[in-house]
């Protein structure tokens, strides 16, 4: 069918029912998830570097106890990629994962053979490539017996020092950030803001649910499973320190409480996405496979890619429910990203 | 009895039929993949009135196809990370072969037909090294592979050949991604994008934005019939790109288009798909996301004018101005102040339209 008909007319289109409240989640979502995340990341963040100050021995507890309390942190705050963490690539400089062309190792060999200078203070190594710094080039340092191998002792401290002291002054940037007038933008968005309204802003906590649990989906567990015929292992997040699995479920953990506020409007979805969480966070809390090492047997992949397939049973009403209820574009093409 | 059709598709198959041509297909305008009501998947051809002369079944979602010059015959490809491309006997209105991506390749959802249509070229990422690939395959042998060659980048998209030469344009979007995390990004800190033309399967110039701009995922393309290029931008990240559009000609810097801010942002940093007026001075630009296509001066590389359809991507151009795809099953064709619609509430338009 055809027809004659002037443009702007034909093309008013129906505003699409938006189901629930809308007016109070970036505000929540500002107070009660992303706020108290940044200041935990901040405070364990001084933590490490103040325990890293203390001591050259990598494997004192006190030094790897904060590193995982910061690390931590960072896994619960990895999904919220917008606004302050992303000024001047700073989530990339704290998380350079996962690194495809292992950019960081050989960063750091560079760096501890040259006895590179620009360790010296954490204003210097804020220009080195983000590869070598962050979580996981400290993670290097930390557990990598390659590396440990390299150098002198003197400048391995000195290097291992000064990452841990940039990722307090990244994590301090960020928050300093979102209290400096980030925060009030998303959580009373407005014409000359960010976000122009209620409906961006949600939609910017919705891209952040759905990138969190694609990440930690296709990513944290897509990698090191690999195919059924070419499992990888050796690609699972932070296997080094032990801490792939802990990430998973700190992800998921974190992940269903931003998901709870983006659903308060309507409390039948809330519920639905809850249990899916819990699912998942179950799955994941009675598998016994800290690092994915299990993908390599049949047994033990099963239990894996069920853990996977439950997270992805949390994505399909994300993308089929919520979305929707929150006003996201959701056409064919509008989902595609190609 | 052997009907003309049937018989053309035997004589086609043995590749013994130079005179069967595009009219034999019912005469299609573009090409178009599509999803439909129950879950499948089709190619399908639309005729200069917009209505539909074949849709083929297609095993999985498309993405772009790539036309034969002569023959009617074109080639639907997978959408990423998909390893099927379909060769469709367009008169015969069936599957003349089914083509799969060489182990540890995957298509990228699109292709070009050489000048005398003897050779098709696909990008393909060789993920083991992240590496995007040119697959060569000789539509004259039964599309059997017969090599590669170097993309120049990551992640090669759409790819065109410059009207009346063999040159051929690259979109490389920069971005890594590996089958076995999905659609996932795995380098956006990193990535490097860039506009590469091959000759000979050598790459003999590659154009990049400035290395501030290096989240812009050069995407899409189209080729004027001078040559000059138009590229779409996907911004990555939390980046607020500053255009959506650019241009370029050979030797010459990347210009970008400017457009004012709240046009600008008003598609949300993703471009879905580009085209050439017939006019060739206008550039139009489809956001699925915002809902949206533009209309950019090529001249002036600035913005003009834009037009609200839902879930719009892909566009190509139509007599008298421009004719858009949405998801939602419309077509329209786009000229000033008045636009015509024809609906096809069965099918949703798959990103891009090809133009035959």
């Amino acid at each position: 069918m055809m027809r004659m008909i002037p443009l702007a007319f034909a093309l008013l289109l129906p505003i699409p029912a938006v189901a629930g409240d809308m007016a109070g989640i970036s505000r929540d979502a500002v107070e009660q998830h992303i706020m108290p995340r940044y200041a935990v990341l901040d405070d364990t963040s001084q933590a490490l570097a103040k325990a890293a100050s203390q001591t050259c021995d990598v494997a004192a507890p006190a030094l790897t106890d904060a590193y995982d309390a910061a690390f931590d942190a960072w896994i619960a705050a990895s999904h919220l990629r917008f606004g302050p963490s992303e000024a001047g690539d700073r989530a990339f400089a704290l998380a350079f994962w996962p690194d495809t062309r292992g950019i960081t190792p050989r960063t750091l060999r560079t760096l501890i053979a040259d006895a590179d200078p620009v360790a010296a203070s954490a204003e210097a190594y804020a220009d080195v490539s983000i590869a070598a710094r962050g979580f996981y080039a400290l993670e290097m340092m930390l557990y990598d017996a390659e590396i440990q191998a390299l150098g002198t002792p003197e400048y391995r401290c000195a290097l291992m020092q000064v990452m841990a002291a940039d990722i307090a002054n990244l994590a301090s940037a960020i928050r300093a950030d979102w209290q400096g007038g980030y925060a009030e933008k998303l959580a009373q968005p407005g014409a000359d803001g960010p976000y122009r309204g209620e409906a961006e802003a949600s939609q910017e906590l919705f891209k952040a649910l759905t990138y969190g649990l694609e990440f930690t989906s296709d990513t944290r567990l897509g990698r090191p499973l690999g195919t059924f015929d070419q499992p990888r292992p050796k690609r699972a997040e932070a296997w080094q320190s032990g801490r792939s699995l802990r990430n998973v479920a700190l992800s998921l953990a974190s992940l269903g409480d931003l998901a709870a506020i983006l659903a308060q409007g309507d409390p039948g979805l809330q519920t639905r996405l809850q249990d899916a969480f819990s699912t998942a966070l179950a799955e994941a809390k009675t598998l016994d496979d800290p690092v994915f090492a299990g993908v390599a047997m049949p047994a033990s992949r099963i239990r894996v890619e069920a853990l996977q397939q439950s997270i992805d049973s949390v994505r399909d009403i994300v993308r089929d429910d919520l979305g929707p209820s929150l006003g996201v574009a959701s056409g064919f093409n509008a989902m595609d990203g190609d | 009895m052997t009907s003309r059709r049937s018989f053309l598709a035997g004589m086609l198959a043995t590749g013994l039929a130079p005179s069967a041509t595009w009219a034999d297909a019912g005469a299609p305008r573009w090409l178009s993949a599509a999803g439909l009501p129950d879950g499948g998947f089709a190619l399908c051809g639309i005729g200069a009135d917009m209505t539909l002369r074949f849709r083929i079944p297609l095993p999985a979602r498309g993405h772009a196809a790539a036309a034969h010059p002569e023959r009617p015959e074109a080639v639907a490809f997978a959408r990423r990370p998909g390893t099927f491309a379909a060769v469709i006997d367009c008169a015969a209105g069936r599957e003349a072969a089914m083509l799969s991506a060489p182990e540890g390749r995957h298509f990228y959802g699109h292709g070009a037909f050489s000048l005398d249509g003897r050779w098709l070229y696909t990008t393909e990422n060789d993920f083991a090294a992240a590496r995007g690939v040119i697959g060569i395959w000789d539509a004259d042998h039964g599309y059997a592979r017969v090599g590669e060659f170097a993309s120049g980048g990551t992640g090669p998209h759409e790819i065109r050949r410059i009207p009346g030469t063999d040159t051929l344009v690259v979109a490389n979007g920069g971005i890594e991604t590996h089958p076995a995390s999905g659609r996932t990004k795995l380098n956006i800190a990193v990535m490097q994008p860039n506009l590469s033309y091959i000759d000979g399967g050598i790459v003999t110039e590659t154009d990049r934005l400035a290395p501030e701009m290096h989240k812009g995922s050069i995407r899409h393309i189209d080729i004027s019939h001078s040559g000059e290029v138009a590229f779409g931008l996907q911004w990555q990240g939390d980046e607020d790109g500053p255009a959506l559009v650019g241009l370029h000609r050979r030797g010459a810097p990347l210009r970008l288009c400017s457009a004012p801010e709240a046009n600008l942002r008003a598609m949300r940093n993703y471009a879905g798909s580009v085209a050439f007026a017939a006019n060739q001075r206008h550039v139009a630009v489809t956001s699925p996301r915002g809902g949206l296509v533009q209309i950019y001066d090529a001249g002036e590389a600035r913005y003009l004018r834009g037009e609200t359809i839902a879930d719009a991507c892909g566009v190509a151009s139509c007599r008298g101005g421009l004719l858009v795809a949405s998801g939602t099953g419309d077509l329209w064709r786009v000229a000033v102040g008045m636009a015509r619609r024809a609906e096809h509430a069965a099918l949703m338009w798959d990103n891009h339209l090809v133009a035959i």
